[in-house]
């Protein structure tokens, strides 16, 4: 259909106000802050959306996702653009954008039932201010915090830097509202839990927009206990030695709300004033304070047992200072913008998996040992190292940071630099049995490995995808591999 | 328009390797970079020949053979041809022995304009442009900020002098030889992703002083009157390092610090 004709009918069916054909807007849309340097020099090689429309309600979003399943029309939800994978980014030439924007209410704070109710367009920083007053959190703390929205945060299972304690958003959302391409708007009621077949949560939850649109979100709320916080940190012999404490605290069933271990090179990066050229290990717990006392106590008998690995305990006000400037603001994010149109230059990347505990030291090591001896461009990185920052009764994540100096066009630094690392930390966790993506999502830089994660279940995640979207209009090339999207990642 | 670029390897100033005895820079175990001058003229002629695609480009580098596929990586770019002069004989040539040494090959091929860079990084005598310039008896300017892209043809070119002081501008008769500095806009682009692997020997020239034919008495150590007396490899100062916490206090350690220095 005619673009024109399609953006006529668009502001027939909201109103002009609500649909945006501003081309700087539409560059903008066009890609997420995995292309953030090809987008800063303007070179990015993907079509821009035709618009980026505005909804207030849900039943203007019902109306815009049939007219698009009626019409073909690609549809790419859109909450805070804090997305790092090129789930925000566009792969068809006729593709609108539906922003929560105006989604921006806070339905009710239920402190009682310890719940609380957002649209999709509520910011995560909002939120938890309002509920600092009344003495509760969300629990929820991603570093995008003061950017990201509700809507997204589910849409790409989230997870916060507080989740060793509180969850990922998956264990905090109680009910939801979405709806589907050809309309229907499912409810899913707030309980505390249920035995009603599969939990039809998880269709929403971490579907990246390309089954549903999720419009509300009914989360947990947390009692907040700030005075009672507690920090430790300690200088480690080595990544191992550090994960071992780690596992040892989670298995003997505390749970401390951050516990961490860096590599002496990723520590350079936060802890430089104190890392002494080692690795770093640091908890914070939090909550009532017996528990706090608990976690602490605890936290000392696991390195107390594993003393041989440790090399020092750090000032604990120097682990709080770091904590309290853990998050980057759209200042931060306008900066490095600002800076990858100046400089070649950029903050670097990450790539987070996750594994049993066994296997995270193992993995850590090969992945490490195959970028430097394999990666083409080795000699152009100026860091390369990682950090486990979530973990569970079973085992926990690795966050694999790099940078580098950027020896080539903007055009080509993906597949030159960041690709090829990708792909080799990717290889590695699929073929030590772990997970590819902890916590990112697969978005559309990933999807050519979606049925090496799944495996033999990808068949389900498949008939999900037949089922609710069948015309394949809802993100296209999102968690879903495309042949012909291969030329934007090769 | 068929212009001449003339460039030069440097050694990376974080890895290169120096013979204290002969007091020269071990080019072939060193990395080697373009010097960035004479990358800002390489810049400045791909600019031209993507206005006028019908323009011939050719790179002239006097160096040791292992650097050919860095000259390889520069036609990947996008230059018509690149010659290497190359010969054992060469080595340890002062910047007399080089320029003559380039003259005589550039004294046999056409161009209507030569371009090279003014300072190189690693000697930055600034000799070898104007020693060309003087053996094929053209004009020369250096400290190039900018040419006027409109004005540059076979004839003439409109450049830009800057120094300290002042910011000279001028018309100059080509043929002449235009040194660029690095302060220039013009920037060398890198090689694109699908081109990392093309095929570009038809383009490559390797010449050695078997095309040259110049004695062994008249080039290289033997032939370079210019003899270094002695080197120093520089010293630097400690100085005291001072951490401050990112709190009011350690705002105004740094504030301070940084006024005191003149910055603020």
């Amino acid at each position: 259909m005619d673009t024109k004709i399609i953006l006529k009918q668009l502001e027939e069916m909201l109103s002009k106000e609500q649909v945006s054909t501003d081309g700087e807007a539409l560059y903008d849309a066009a890609a997420d802050r995995y292309k953030k340097y090809a987008k800063a020099r303007k070179v990015l090689n993907v079509p821009t959306p035709i618009a980026i429309v505005y909804p207030k309600n849900t039943e203007e979003i019902r109306k815009l996702l049939m007219y698009c399943n009626d019409n073909g029309v690609n549809v790419i939800p859109r909450g805070g653009k804090t997305a790092t994978e090129g789930g925000l980014e566009n792969w068809k030439d006729v593709t609108i954008v539906i922003d929560a924007y105006h989604l921006d209410s806070i339905v009710k704070i239920d402190t009682y039932n310890s719940q609380a109710t957002v649209q999709a367009g509520v910011p995560l920083q909002e939120l938890e201010d309002e509920l600092r007053k009344v003495g509760f959190t969300t629990g929820h703390s991603p570093q995008s915090k003061p950017v990201a929205k509700y809507g997204g945060l589910v849409a790409t299972r989230s997870i916060g830097q507080f989740s060793t304690l509180y969850g990922g958003i998956e264990d905090m959302v109680v009910g939801l509202e979405c709806v589907f391409p050809d309309g229907h708007v499912s409810k899913i009621k707030n309980v505390p839990r249920r035995s009603g077949g599969p939990d039809i949560r998880h269709i929403a939850i971490g579907n990246e927009g390309t089954l549903c649109y999720i419009t509300e979100v009914t989360i947990k709320i947390f009692k907040f206990y700030p005075d009672n916080n507690r920090f430790k940190g300690y200088l480690v012999k080595d990544v191992e030695s550090g994960i071992k404490v780690l596992r040892e605290v989670m298995v003997n069933g505390f749970r401390p709300s951050v516990a961490r271990t860096y590599s002496e090179e990723d520590a350079a990066q936060h802890f430089y004033h104190f890392y002494e050229n080692k690795c770093v290990l640091l908890f914070m717990s939090e909550g009532p304070k017996g528990i706090v006392d608990a976690t602490v106590k605890a936290i000392e008998d696991a390195v107390e047992l594993h003393k041989d690995g440790i090399v020092k305990q750090v000032d604990s006000s120097l682990i709080e200072t770091w904590f309290n400037q853990l998050n980057w603001s759209q200042k931060d994010i306008d900066d490095e913008f600002e800076g990858m149109i100046e400089n070649d230059s950029h903050s670097g990347f990450t790539t987070e998996v996750s594994a049993d505990w066994e296997t995270i030291p193992k993995l850590y090591d090969s992945v490490i040992n195959r970028v430097k001896n394999e990666f083409p461009r080795a000699k152009d990185l100026t860091m390369l190292g990682g950090h486990s920052s979530h973990s569970y009764l079973n085992g926990t994540n690795m966050y694999f940071v790099y940078n580098y100096n950027i020896l080539c066009e903007p055009e080509d630094e993906l597949i030159i630099y960041h690709h090829p690392i990708q792909k080799i930390i990717v290889e590695e966790t699929i073929k030590f049995g772990g997970s590819m993506c902890h916590h990112h999502g697969i978005g559309k830089y990933r999807s050519e490995w979606t049925k090496d994660e799944h495996g033999s279940a990808y068949y389900m995640l498949e008939k999900l995808k037949e089922a609710f979207d069948p015309k394949g209009v809802m993100n296209y090339g999102t968690i879903f591999p495309k042949e012909d999207g291969l030329k934007y990642i090769e | 328009m068929h212009i001449v670029c003339v460039i030069k390897f440097v050694p990376d100033v974080d890895n290169f390797s120096y013979n204290y005895e002969t007091h020269t820079i071990s080019r072939n175990d060193s990395q080697m970079l373009i010097n960035p001058d004479d990358a800002c003229a390489l810049g400045f002629a791909l600019k031209m020949k993507k206005k006028d695609p019908q323009s011939f480009i050719e790179v002239v580098s006097m160096a040791p053979s292992s650097i050919t596929s860095q000259l390889e990586n520069i036609l990947r770019v996008g230059f018509d041809k690149a010659t290497l002069i190359s010969d054992s004989l060469y080595a340890g040539s002062d910047t007399y022995v080089t320029s003559k040494i380039l003259s005589k090959y550039l004294d046999k091929i056409d161009y209507d304009c030569i371009l090279s860079g003014t300072h190189s990084i690693d000697g930055d005598t600034s000799h070898v442009p104007s020693q060309i310039a003087q053996c094929l008896n053209l004009d020369h300017l250096n400290s190039i900020y900018q040419i006027e892209e409109d004005t540059f043809n076979n004839s003439s070119a409109v450049v830009t002098v800057e120094n300290e002081k002042s910011s000279i501008t001028y018309e100059i008769g080509l043929p002449a030889v235009l040194s660029l500095s690095r302060e220039s806009s013009y920037r060398l682009p890198y090689v694109r992703y699908k081109n990392l692997n093309l095929d570009v020997s038809d383009k490559l020239n390797i010449i050695s002083n078997k095309d040259l034919c110049f004695s062994a008495e008249e080039v290289g150590l033997k032939g370079s009157l210019t003899k270094v007396k002695n080197t120093h490899v520089k010293t630097y100062e400690t100085r005291d390092k001072k951490i401050v916490a990112s709190d009011d206090n350690g705002v105004e350690v740094v504030y301070n610090f940084l006024k005191d220095k003149g910055f603020i």
